[in-house]
């Protein structure tokens, strides 16, 4: 086996799996238990959600079981409103910040736990743990408290006095990206550190021995290597950060003034705060429409990335 | 297992039917509560209440319990609900074919799950319940939907202000004000006696509605006003719009600057006012102050909130609970009887007002009870008086719950947003969710 | 692969260290403050060490009741969602890259469309079909639940690490006599522990954090878990702030433990010995 490492070095697509091309029932049997699952929790739900868009679903036929169809009454009342413009550029442009800050700060840690010590990494996995750990509703309470405009350690220690952070529109999206990549960043550096520590130290001393330096090992071992894990962590990123809503609907609830009210914040308001499922059916709707629209070049590629089939 | 597998498929596909609306849970809308269970008829019978967690005390609760049992027999199964997406657990309970079948509900969330048939009619039994006493319209209005009753009250909360004595006397002022001139002028001499940045000499955080209903009730102002069946935001009349103004220089003047865009929880305005950052709160109680600093109780005043008018006092927002009864409750007669043992003097009385210092459910019992009520909760009595309830519609919830009401407030205190556009396009807000069908 | 080179070495430390204190402030800033005695929670001047240390805040947090029924409920659901969802992400995700079969690709990009749907809205169609499966009210309807809710990601992430190991190294173990069960347990699941380890964690968190389908699926009162116990710090007249703090620290707790266990196993499962076998 010592020889089949070897041989297998440096050209990690070479190294990617042949699948077994014969027909057999297996894999479905291997799939069905994660297919039912699925399908009863998330499956059949998902059919009455686009059923609910289409039909005036509020409270009473919640009580009575009662619905009425009303055809695309909800898609235009969602889809009627002038905000809706300008709110789709405000989603994008934060998604777009907390992802990329979320990746660039989680494949930096990532790496460099890789090049640390083993006393230093697991300090640096500690933190990380310790982040992750902290329950959502506790770090959105903990940051209000961080950032207290007369109580917070945060103004004392910048020199801020008794500055609100929540009261202007630039700060108000700072302080929920923050939040946002102070919770993500354990999953993504954790994820591609893991990644990372699969490739098989060989290949490296392989590399090493014709003479490659830190820079062509990192492009032509790890780059490659890690491509899968890196565009899975992006594309999940960004669907999780279009997502956001607990974390901005308890710090600033979308304001100052509407300042950060995106998608999600928008179509809670506007639907699920007032019981109308019918219009948060359509809503989600056409968010996840919209979504997948964005990332479907990507999900493609995710798919086929690493078949070598 | 297998077994089981099979049986969810079938109920998937059976349920295929029910999410296209060609069957239903039997769904018609349920006929009126009427009957009172009578003595020994529940024996060997539990009801099940939700309570409120923090609005009751065990004590309380307990109270009621015992009337109930003395009256039918049966034995109350208690549990404690907690306020973090309640509404949503009150949909979903009421949706499920074993309800609880008692549920405490805050007053201006009933009209939701009144007018979309959640709840029984209890229409029939008003009368023998009420014992010819006057429920506070604020309590009632809410739960009564075209003309039909769906809920009966259980407590009231009203707000005044909470003041320190000691820090007020060290300013030099020694005795509450009778004017809204004689009261901004004990805060300046406040203000200047206390120059801490952190210090408020009254602590009214930005956001916080309640406090900013009433400058515009007490200017004469309305958030909505109904014309048939249509409801009407009214936040633009000049009357709101000076009620408005006045909020916000009151608010500015008096309270920390960082306070501005802040809803009372966070801090939390007791701790703010245990802690000794503040001469004064407007709240609805003095037991959570005590609670975290038992050892100001000698320290602690309250009076109303004056008006801006001699002699009157602000028109306070009046907050409480109902007690409602599910329409799916298999147990409807028991629970009625329950609904009567929680609004019966006796209760009222000794438990709601005596134990917990709630006020009581009507304007007899207010009267009845002021005179026995300690010093401290005299003033939350006297505030019950001039009560306003909020608009009496389902969309009320709404307003509550997607923080729009909170913005709005919050918005004019900073500044953000100059006060006739936030009234405008909060109007428009009002407009549509108090008119939004169900 | 640097360690010869000395200054880089240094800045490399000094970064993770000044990472670390950044990252683990808040954390930190909770435990400190859960520590604090009520009265000194606001104070113009931040105090920076706990004293005078109180302990009331957890103990009052650990006395609230139904604390014991909840805890109970949540190590129930959380060790079997966890369990539960690494196995059938393991049979899936090996399904999805050791075959090739119609459907497959489908069923990946379904996985991961589910992803996207906005959280709130599925709650409610989510619960009415609990309900026709009448398995509202119990543990194994939340089970089930938080499973399909981790399912997609897991699967997701161990195909990613699936994909990393090289068939080669089965099939050659297969030719050395060895069985399909001991290729899996010997060869397969060492190479793919860091995937199972970073695919538990998430599911542990989501299991465990979990409020509103919690809280919306259970009736009964004895049936919650603890994130529940969590929300009864704040009430409608006022947040008990520092039972809410030292609450969240005791529930962050068995997290870090949690992973701090088997992120030594992490460790050995990734050795380059492993891959050779």
């Amino acid at each position: 086996m010592e020889t089949l490492a070897a041989r297998a070095t440096v050209v990690p697509e070479a190294a990617a799996p042949r699948a077994r091309r014969r027909r057999s029932a297996l894999p479905y049997v291997l799939l069905a238990p994660a297919a039912l699952v699925l399908a009863l929790v998330i499956g059949y739900p998902l059919v009455r959600l686009v059923l609910i868009s289409f039909q005036d679903y509020g409270l009473r036929a919640l009580f009575s079981g009662r619905t009425r169809w009303t055809g695309f009454a909800n898609y235009t009342a969602v889809l009627h409103g002038d905000e809706i413009v300008p709110m789709l550029v405000r989603t994008a442009l934060v998604c777009v910040a907390m992802a990329g800050g979320t990746l660039v700060i989680g494949t930096g840690v990532a790496l460099a736990m890789r090049a640390l010590g083993r006393r230093m990494r697991t300090l640096v996995t500690f933190c990380l743990i310790a982040a992750w750990a902290v329950p959502n509703v506790a770090a959105t309470m903990l940051w209000t408290w961080l950032f207290q405009p007369t109580y917070g350690v945060v103004n004392w220690l910048l020199r801020l006095g008794q500055y609100d952070w929540t009261a202007h529109t630039v700060s108000a999206l700072l302080l929920v990206w923050l939040l946002v990549v102070w919770q993500s960043v354990p999953f993504v550096a954790l994820t591609l550190y893991a990644g990372l520590s699969q490739i098989p130290g060989d290949y490296y001393e392989a590399a090493a021995l014709d003479g490659a330096g830190y820079w062509t090992r990192f492009r032509v071992i790890t780059v490659p290597f890690l491509r899968p894990i890196l565009l899975l962590v992006t594309v999940l990123s960004v669907i999780w950060d279009f997502n956001v809503f607990n974390q901005i609907w308890l710090l600033t609830g979308g304001g100052p003034d509407g300042g950060t009210t995106t998608l999600v914040v928008w179509s809670f308001r506007r639907a699920f705060a007032s019981q109308s499922y019918g219009q948060g059916a359509a809503i989600a709707v056409l968010a996840t429409a919209l979504l997948t629209a964005l990332t479907s070049y990507y999900v493609r590629r995710l798919v086929r990335a690493g078949e070598a089939w | 297992m297998h077994r089981r597998v099979s049986a969810a498929l079938a109920a998937s596909v059976a349920l295929a039917c029910t999410a296209t609306a060609c069957g239903g849970d039997g769904g018609t809308a349920s006929t009126p509560a009427a009957k009172i269970a009578g003595p020994g008829s529940g024996t060997g019978k539990t009801l099940t209440v939700w309570y409120m967690d923090g609005d009751l005390s065990d004590a309380a609760v307990k109270a009621i319990n015992t009337e109930f049992t003395k009256a039918t027999g049966a034995s109350v199964k208690v549990q404690i609900q907690e306020w973090d997406d309640i509404n949503t657990k009150i949909t979903t309970a009421l949706a499920q074919n074993d309800p609880p079948d008692v549920l405490e509900i805050g007053n201006t969330d009933v009209p939701l799950f009144a007018a979309a048939g959640g709840l029984s009619d209890i229409s029939a039994v008003q009368k023998t319940m009420a014992q010819g006493q006057t429920w506070l319209p604020g309590l009632v209005g809410p739960a009564t939907v075209g003309g039909r009753l769906y809920a009966a009250p259980l407590f009231a909360a009203e707000r005044a202000v909470v003041y320190n004595k000691k820090i007020w006397s060290k300013a030099g002022v020694t005795k509450p004000p009778a004017t809204f001139a004689e009261f901004t002028a004990d805060l300046d001499k406040i203000k200047a006696a206390n120059p801490a940045p952190d210090f408020s000499a009254f602590y009214m955080p930005g956001q916080y509605w309640f406090g900013g209903v009433q400058f515009v009730w007490d200017a004469g102002g309305e958030l909505a006003t109904k014309n048939g069946d249509k409801w009407t935001g009214a936040l633009e009349s000049p009357q709101a719009q000076r009620g408005l103004a006045a909020w916000k220089q009151f608010q500015n003047t008096y309270s920390t600057p960082a306070s501005r865009n802040l809803f009372n929880l966070t801090p939390d305005y007791n701790a703010v006012f245990a802690q000794e950052k503040t001469a004064a709160i407007l709240n609805t109680s003095v037991n959570s102050i005590l609670k975290i600093k038992p050892s100001l109780k000698g320290q602690l005043g309250t009076f109303p909130l004056p008006g801006a008018d001699a002699g009157t006092t602000q028109p306070v927002f009046l907050g409480g609970s109902d007690l409602g009864v599910a329409a799916k409750s298999p147990n409807r007669a028991l629970a009625l009887a329950y609904l009567k043992a929680a609004t019966s003097t006796a209760v009222q009385t000794s438990a709601i007002a005596g134990i917990d210092g709630w006020t009581p459910v009507s304007s007899q019992l207010i009267d009845q009870t002021a005179g026995s009520r300690p010093e401290l909760f005299k003033a939350f009595s006297f505030a019950a008086k001039r009560s306003v309830a909020t608009p009496a519609s389902p969309g009320w919830a709404t307003i509550e719950s997607d923080k729009s009401l909170q913005a709005f407030f919050g918005d004019i205190s900073t500044g953000k947003t100059p006060i006739a556009d936030a009234a405008k396009s909060f109007d428009q807000h009002l407009n549509q969710a108090l008119n939004a069908s169900q | 692969m640097v360690r010869r080179v000395r200054p880089a070495r240094v800045a490399l430390n000094t970064g993770a260290v000044l990472f670390c204190a950044v990252w683990m402030f808040p954390v930190y800033w909770m435990v400190n403050t859960a520590l604090k005695p009520t009265g000194d929670t606001l104070s113009p001047t931040p105090k920076f060490l706990p004293f005078p240390m109180s302990l009331a805040n957890f103990a009052d947090a650990v006395r609230k009741p139904h604390f014991a029924d909840y805890l109970v409920n949540s190590v129930i659901v959380t060790g079997v969602v966890v369990t539960l969802s690494v196995v059938v992400a393991f049979l899936a995700a090996t399904a999805l890259t050791r075959f090739r079969f119609f459907g497959r690709r489908g069923f990946l990009i379904g996985i991961m469309v589910i992803q996207m749907i906005p959280g709130p809205a599925l709650l409610i169609p989510l619960f009415l079909s609990m309900k026709s499966l009448n398995m509202l009210d119990t543990l194994i309807g939340l089970i089930v639940t938080y499973s399909a809710f981790v399912l997609p990601l897991t699967i997701w992430v161990m195909r990613g690490f699936l994909h990393g190991v090289p068939v080669e190294l089965e099939e050659a173990a297969m030719v050395d006599g060895a069985s399909r069960f001991t290729v899996i347990r010997k060869v397969l699941l060492p190479l793919v522990m860091p995937g199972i380890i970073a695919a538990s964690v998430f599911s542990f968190i989501v299991a465990w954090n979990d409020y509103i389908y919690a809280y919306v699926m259970m009736k009964d009162q004895s049936r919650y878990t603890l994130p529940v116990w969590l929300a009864s710090f704040s009430t409608n007249i006022g947040t008990d702030y520092g039972g809410l703090i030292a609450g969240s620290t005791l529930f962050a707790l068995p997290i870090v433990v949690f992973f701090m266990l088997i992120q030594r196993r992490l460790v050995v499962g990734m050795t380059a010995g492993a891959v050779k076998g």
